[in-house]
């Protein structure tokens, strides 16, 4: 008893929990990868461009990121992100496309087109996991198939171009006080929904959801509404997504989009093991920037040919991280039946 | 007839409790045999040792067919040829009865370790024929009856018959069987007998043990009060044997204002193994219901609650409820607290404080945000009104012992203020002490002018609690006890336990 107490109360913190390593090892993983490719690679590592790269260069898998956590939370995959966030570029531009000239809309109506044709495609995968109690997995994993089929008979498989006026590339390029203004997009939607999952009552429900669904629902928890609006909120972060990347990059080719729903989900489960140890926003961050850190260091130390580097490191560490979190978690169960 | 199992002087002391006290017990070949006691009178604390589950307390003498006995080891009950049915069959539904055989048996192979489908099927084939069960044994055992699903289990309890079987417990073998198909279990009992095979029968079903037992053994408080043969009995000796004279604990003392009108009406209600039910009950009034698994008392609160669909009519102070819905039930003022907490009940990784305040969030919520300062006050306020012992509002509920766990579900419930109050078990897996303050809550309640329905199968706790205690028996009210006419834990057993012959009397 008098163990259970100390360790649920903590009165004396250990060396390992006082110092968060156990809490903040993303953290301390991203400082140990500045230092190590800091002392080897000092002037290519350790320069302001490279450090603004990795900033910008992670947005969209940041971005996708949270949208995979929002189901998550109510313990629902949503895995057709990837290619949600590939119909909505490929909307997007087709739209605001030169060459298609009954359409020629302005860019920031044609982005909003990709981002409610995502929407609708998550009002539809919530309809299927919900009504048509699929389980979610296998839901978006043949819904994802589904938007890509849509998305290539759009595309017809090529590459879409189109004449994005400088203006709105510019909301893809410009830089506030030297940040890449990609990156404060990313830090908008991480606290809208840091503040929604953290701070309102509708959080609470998700997680409640997640927990155990059959008592939340019995506690009076509408359920059903939390994994549906979950999987809508997913689809919509995926196609602003899209139009994020359409300002970015300019074009859209059927290669974007579902490359970075492993990298995401990655960054999400080591995220799970970082902070309040469940699903949470600025862990999820935290982890993937840290990895983004590890991967740049390492592709700088590989030199040419090093797109190897980058699948190897995402899988390794994910399967290490999420490996450490359930050997703490084991670890604090056996504790419990020793005092029982 | 011989004796196969003898057991004299056997004991089992669980931290804090004497499950079973100097126990003697005979089973004797081929006879049918019924152990039979209340919840907690040491019945399966007596199968789990037979099984090896448990291990006895030194110095028990036990002889098999006159040879020593290693009770409390697997092994040895293995080897003496002792084999368990359960109440969960424990058989994979979705392969066929064949499969289902060879699972516990290993597969009869040919060349090449292919599999020899045609002789499975027969061996199958020839014992469930044996048991007296004419199936097609290559069907998925899920589209068997329950009868021959039943059938298939024992009959893959007895394939193994290296050693010979000696003894086969059915452990309430019926309980979820139609009545047509508890004949045709019986009639696979009775071909057993006749092959020397001792049953040992354990239900809580009085009128099969008085159907198909040659002896019956009665537990009570972990003391066997007698061994009988099943003819010199009739069924107001067994539940007098059953029962005892207990000491009735102090009852609640309160006045039910029969005047006011009443505050939760149910109107021919109709539901999952519920067959026609209509009751009221008055503001103050707490209202017992008790009856056999399945006999409709176990699903009552989740259909009045709204988590299983339900026909009828169900009305707190004339305002009805459309059912189908906890929230709308919570909200118009029914708050219950459903049974099986680590299931239904608790959010076990989160905190005490979110487990307190999930039904209603919003309350702490000022212009959408949520003040998680107001959220510990309110929480802490909570744990300190229901003295429930936890190391904070912040830790996880799972940290908690059952009691107060049960504490926290209470907190929920009282915390919106009801008008009905539903308990499904609410003193279930909780310590003594908790239990007693859970009764006061609901004392305290009642004196609030909830109406309050508590489901139960603890008789102690219902007239404890109780000013009126209905009885149900497939699906329907068969009788009520009112505090006016008396109410004592024994004459709610006594009508439970006769339940069925009244049923089948009137």
């Amino acid at each position: 008893m008098s163990t259970t107490e100390s360790t649920a109360s903590a009165p004396q913190k250990s060396m390992l929990t006082r110092l968060g390593i156990d809490r903040l090892s993303a953290l301390y993983l991203a400082g140990a990868f500045v230092v190590i490719f800091g002392i080897w690679k000092p002037d290519t590592f350790l320069s302001v461009a490279s450090f603004k790269l990795i900033l910008g260069e992670n947005v969209a898998i940041g971005l996708l990121a949270l949208a995979f956590l929002v189901p998550l939370a109510t313990n629902s995959f949503d895995l057709s992100i990837g290619a949600m966030t590939s119909l909505s570029l490929c909307i997007t531009t087709w739209l605001s496309d030169d060459f298609h000239r009954s359409f020629n809309m302005p860019a920031g109506l044609a982005a909003l087109c990709g981002v409610l044709a995502c929407m609708l495609f998550g009002v539809l995968s919530g309809f299927i996991v919900v009504k048509l109690k699929v389980n979610s997995f296998i839901a978006t994993l043949g819904l994802g198939q589904i938007v890509t089929a849509v998305l290539l008979k759009i595309s017809d498989n090529r590459q879409i171009t189109s004449a994005y006026s400088k203006s709105y590339l510019k909301f893809g390029s410009y830089e506030l006080f030297g940040i890449p203004i990609l990156f404060v997009y990313l830090m908008i939607i991480a606290a809208i929904l840091w503040f929604v999952l953290e701070q309102t009552p509708a959080g609470r429900y998700l997680f409640a959801t997640g927990g155990n669904i059959e008592a939340a629902r019995l506690a009076g928890v509408r359920t059903d509404r939390m994994v549906w609006g979950s999987l809508i909120t997913s689809a919509t972060i995926a196609g602003i997504t899209g139009t994020i990347l359409s300002m970015k990059i300019g074009f859209f080719s059927t290669a974007t989009g579902p490359g970075y729903l492993f990298p995401a989900i990655a960054a999400v489960f080591f995220g799970a093991s970082q902070l309040s140890r469940r699903p949470n926003v600025w862990g999820t961050l935290l982890a993937l920037y840290a990895l983004a850190l590890g991967i740049k260091g390492l592709q700088l130390v590989v030199g040419s040919g090093s797109f190897w580097v980058e699948p190897l490191f995402q899988g390794t560490t994910l399967i290490i991280a999420v490996s450490l979190a359930s050997q703490q978690a084991v670890a604090r169960i056996k504790k419990k039946k020793k005092t029982a | 007839m011989a004796t196969t199992l003898h057991i004299h002087s056997l004991s089992k002391t669980f931290p804090g409790q004497v499950a079973l006290n100097d126990v003697a017990l005979d089973i004797e070949e081929g006879e049918v045999h019924a152990l039979v006691g209340q919840n907690g009178s040491g019945k399966s604390t007596l199968i789990k040792i037979l099984a090896g589950f448990h291990q006895p307390d030194a110095n028990f003498v036990v002889t098999m067919r006159g040879h020593d006995f290693a009770m409390g080891s697997a092994v040895a009950a293995h080897e003496a040829g002792i084999r368990f049915v359960h109440q969960d069959l424990g058989l994979v539904e979705a392969v066929s009865t064949v499969e289902n055989l060879a699972l516990g048996f290993g597969y009869d192979t040919k060349f090449g370790s292919r599999i020899n489908w045609a002789a499975e099927t027969k061996r199958a084939k020839q014992a469930l024929l044996d048991l007296g069960f004419d199936i097609n044994v290559r069907a998925p055992v899920a589209t068997l009856g329950a009868a021959a699903r039943t059938g298939v289990a024992i009959a893959r309890a007895l394939q193994d018959t290296k050693e010979g079987i000696s003894i086969l417990v059915l452990d309430e073998p019926t309980a979820s069987l139609p009545g047509a198909d508890v004949d045709t279990l019986f009639e696979a009992v009775r071909r057993l007998t006749k092959r020397g095979i001792s049953v040992v029968f354990v239900s809580h079903h009085l009128e099969e043990v008085f159907d198909i037992t040659d002896r019956v053994t009665v537990l009570r408080d972990g003391k066997v009060v007698g061994t009988k043969a099943t003819k010199d009995l009739n069924m107001d000796s067994l539940i007098e044997m059953i029962v005892g004279r207990g000491v009735s604990s102090v009852a609640a003392n309160r006045t039910v204002d029969a005047s006011l009108a009443p505050r939760l009406q149910v109107q021919g209600l109709v539901g999952a193994g519920i067959n026609g039910v209509s009751f009221s009950v008055q503001p103050g009034e707490v209202l017992g219901v008790v009856g056999l698994t399945g006999s409709g008392r176990d699903t009552m609160v989740g259909t009045l609650a709204g988590a299983l669909t339900r026909q009828g009519d169900v009305l707190i102070d004339g305002e009805e409820l459309k059912g189908g819905d906890p929230r709308e039930s919570l909200t118009k003022g029914l708050s219950f607290v459903p049974v099986d907490r680590l299931r239904n009940g608790i959010l076990a990784l989160m905190s005490v404080r979110a487990n307190i305040t999930i039904s209603n969030v919003e309350r702490n919520a000022h212009g959408g945000r949520l003040s998680h300062k107001e959220e510990k006050v309110e929480a802490a306020e909570w744990v300190k009104k229901l003295s429930v012992v936890t190391a904070g509002t912040e830790v996880p509920v799972a940290t908690l012992s059952g009691g107060n766990q049960q504490k926290v579900m209470m907190a929920r419930s009282f915390r919106l203020n009801p008008k009905v109050l539903l308990l499904d078990e609410p003193t279930q897996g909780v310590d003594i002490g908790a239990k007693e303050e859970i009764h006061a809550f609901v004392d305290q309640a009642a004196a609030d002018g909830t109406a309050i329905v508590v489901c139960s199968t603890d008789t102690a706790e219902l007239a404890r609690l109780c000013d009126r205690v209905v009885v149900m028996y497939r699906g329907q009210i068969t009788n009520t006890l009112t505090r006016a006419s008396g109410l004592s834990a024994e004459k709610i057993d006594q009508l439970l336990l006769a339940g069925s012959s009244m049923a089948t009397a009137s």
